[in-house]
């Protein structure tokens, strides 16, 4: 009966093994991915995204999300790099706070990929970013023509409602658009910060700056959930859609719903799904620690452009400013058509 | 004999001088009191003041219907944290149950983002029907907190404090993370339609503060529960229902939080699932600031109220100046330490005057 037993035990073994082979030769082996938080719109979609584009090219995607601490994201790299995975994907709670992070983990020869929020202080083994001063930048030449049409000149009055003033992200996007907003003097521009990116500081801001200036033309935001709050002061002090000019960043679904509408002029997209796929399209190489070349990439369609610098292969993809005119368009993450068609590594 | 005579003149005059001041004292001990129990209402005048002459454009209509705009969903959330408080315990979830109830209210009567869009004939339904849902919500999830402090005595710092964590994960979980906007326009009327410039939500916010200050001050109800925080044992032997007592302030945190997240919804038109992040501690500034003591036993909800008045004043202030928002939290901070020191001294100085 003993001897039964074992033999019943020891073909269960064998099938499990037979059975469970085919699915382990499939992985690559695992890829984590550090998410800052879930409490965007942004950060919700890259998870999907880069799950599917890992699982496209045959890893095994585990999120881990920060909550916005950044000790918490030290806490889990440090976990990570004891679990020995393929590589890692990391986007920043804190840009600065990571880097002796990173550098641990590549020393213990776990490769790590940057998504979104750019590390430029220490190496990395790839980043994938649309640029958050470049999206400053962007929604700069966006503001110049907006006034322009409505004043006849680059000239009025911006509001500039930022995230959280202890968040890189808002800081970057900031300098870019200051940066190109210098060389109009005729343009004054009011900033203010929406602690903790919280929606309801944005609306109290833009109510309170009404009345003090009743003269403003346009209000930049730098997230798309604090375009709501914006307008929703905007209708109780009793303006319609296109009384002030509206310009938000980052692409989410609630600030292409605002153009639609007509609240919202201008949204300058983060390419979410495109810095995703790229992801994907680079694990091999970043996993197996091959050489990635410079060069001219199409991501998802977009002409993107991969240089080496100092802190390692970085592939920038163009944002995009959506209008009503393009809003429509299914390569924008905020309409959530995630594409469906697998990417390939590259060759 | 002329002494005699003299004498009970003397002692007449003396009496009647000794009264006089035994009087002037009265009166001098009524005034410190007086202006002791309505500190914070003295500080938000100097403030008021002060920023209207040293910054511009302060001094407007529309600023001061901002101001009391702004002070809605801090304000109503502290009533609840304030009569736990009172009652001598903690309710860390208020802020998080106000994100809950937004995110209800949200996903159920907004028309776009992950919102269902749901409908009712005839419109003005929407307003007493999602209303009711926050309040169940909120009254549920302050039921928990209070079976769990009440029935099985465990402490309410660490049963909020979870609640806190695991309310928020719920918001997160129900939304994916996602928005919730364009809300029903037949709810949306409460934050665009005004008052002698003031909309609303700001309004029911005010009849909320002068319900829960006469329940509070005239109902046995709130008398009971001031004596429970004071000291719970005595008022267990004067034959009053403590623990019953505790589980509904608890429940009644909850529904007013839940309370102000329905404003808070209807004020952003939608709900995001970091909405109201960073109001619970608005909301314990504006509860210390406004005098309520968090031994337990001491408070009155007006002072509440004008130590919300008086953050947002600040807000406000800062936000016209264009200072750093750091500047507020430093002085969030130091208005927080200035409200316990003059707490510290206020008992001292009664203790002087008694």
């Amino acid at each position: 009966m003993q001897r039964l037993w074992s033999l019943m035990i020891g073909a269960l073994a064998v099938l499990t093994i037979v059975l469970g082979a085919p699915a382990f030769a499939e992985s690559k082996g695992k890829i984590y991915y550090l998410v800052p938080t879930l409490l965007d719109e942004f950060q919700t979609e890259s998870v999907k995204a880069i799950e599917k584009f890992l699982k496209d090219v045959g890893y095994e995607p585990v999120t881990l999300n920060a909550d916005n601490k950044t000790d918490l994201q030290q806490s889990q790299m440090n976990d990570v790099i004891a679990l020995k995975p393929k590589a890692i994907v990391l986007a920043a709670v804190d840009f600065n706070a990571l880097q002796p992070s990173i550098e641990k983990a590549r020393a213990a020869g776990i490769p790590v990929m940057i998504f979104d929020r750019q590390i430029t202080a220490t190496k990395s083994d790839l980043t994938s970013v649309a640029g958050t001063v470049e999206i400053g930048r962007i929604a700069a030449d966006e503001i110049q023509r907006l006034l322009k049409e409505k004043n006849g000149a680059v000239k009025g009055k911006v509001l500039q409602v930022l995230g959280d003033p202890a968040d890189p992200y808002t800081l970057d996007i900031q300098k870019g658009f200051e940066e190109k907003m210098k060389a109009f003097p005729d343009v004054k521009i009011i900033s203010l910060p929406a602690m903790q990116w919280e929606a309801s500081n944005a609306g109290t801001i833009v109510a309170d700056q009404l009345i003090a200036n009743p003269d403003i033309d346009l209000i930049f935001v730098h997230a798309a959930h604090l375009a709501v709050a914006a307008v929703a002061s905007l209708e109780a002090k009793g303006k319609k859609p296109g009384d002030v000019l509206l310009v938000s960043s980052n692409g989410a679904p609630v600030g292409l719903d605002l153009i639609r509408k007509g609240w919202e002029q201008v949204e300058v997209e983060q390419p979410l799904y495109a810095q995703a796929a790229a992801i994907g399209m680079f694990a091999d190489k970043v996993a197996n620690k091959q050489e990635i070349k410079p060069g001219k990439y199409k991501v998802l369609g977009l002409d993107s452009e991969l240089t080496i610098e100092s802190w390692g292969p970085n592939l920038k993809i163009p944002g995009a400013a959506i209008t009503k005119d393009n809003v429509g368009e299914s390569r924008f993450w905020g309409n959530l058509k995630a594409p469906s068609e697998p990417v390939k590594p590259v060759e | 004999m002329s002494q005699d005579q003299t004498a009970p003149g003397a002692a007449r005059s003396g009496g009647a001088s000794s009264e006089l001041g035994a009087t002037r004292i009265r009166d001098y001990r009524k005034l410190v009191e007086l202006l002791l129990d309505n500190l914070v209402w003295l500080m938000l005048i100097i403030v008021l003041a002060v920023f209207s002459i040293a910054i511009p454009n302060f001094f407007q209509i529309g600023i001061f219907a901002n101001i009391v705009e702004q002070s809605t969903f801090v304000g109503v959330m502290a009533i609840g944290l304030a009569i736990v408080i009172i009652a001598g315990n903690m309710d860390l979830s208020v802020e998080s149950v106000a994100a809950l109830t937004a995110m209800v209210t949200g996903i159920l009567f907004c028309s776009r983002g992950i919102g269902l869009g749901i409908t009712l004939s005839p419109e003005w339904l929407v307003i007493p029907v999602s209303l009711a849902i926050c309040l169940i919500v909120g009254g549920i999830v302050g039921m928990l907190n209070g079976l769990l402090v009440v029935r099985l005595g465990m402490n309410a710092f660490i049963v909020t404090l979870a609640s806190y964590i695991w309310v928020r994960g719920l918001v997160v979980a129900i939304s994916g993370g996602r928005s919730a906007q364009d809300l029903a326009p037949s709810l949306r009327v409460m934050a665009i339609e005004t008052i002698a410039y003031v909309p609303l939500i700001a309004w029911l916010a005010i009849a909320c503060y002068v319900l829960f200050t006469f329940i509070m001050a005239k109902t046995p109800f709130g008398r009971h529960v001031t004596m429970i925080g004071g000291n719970p044992v005595a008022t267990f032997r004067a034959g009053i229902k403590v623990d019953r007592l505790v589980l509904i302030t608890f429940i009644l945190a909850g529904a007013i939080s839940g309370l102000a997240g329905w404003l808070l919804a209807i004020r952003t038109s939608g709900a995001t699932a970091n909405l109201g992040v960073g109001m619970l501690f608005n909301a314990f500034a504006a509860v210390v600031i406004g005098g309520v003591s968090l031994k337990g036993g001491i408070g009155r909800l007006p002072g509440v109220y004008a130590g919300v008045l008086l953050l947002s004043s600040i807000h406000t202030a800062i936000n016209l100046m264009g200072l750093p928002a750091h500047y507020t939290q430093m002085i969030l901070g130091a208005l927080v330490l200035a409200a316990v020191l003059i707490d510290t001294l206020k008992l001292q100085i009664r203790q002087k005057l008694a």
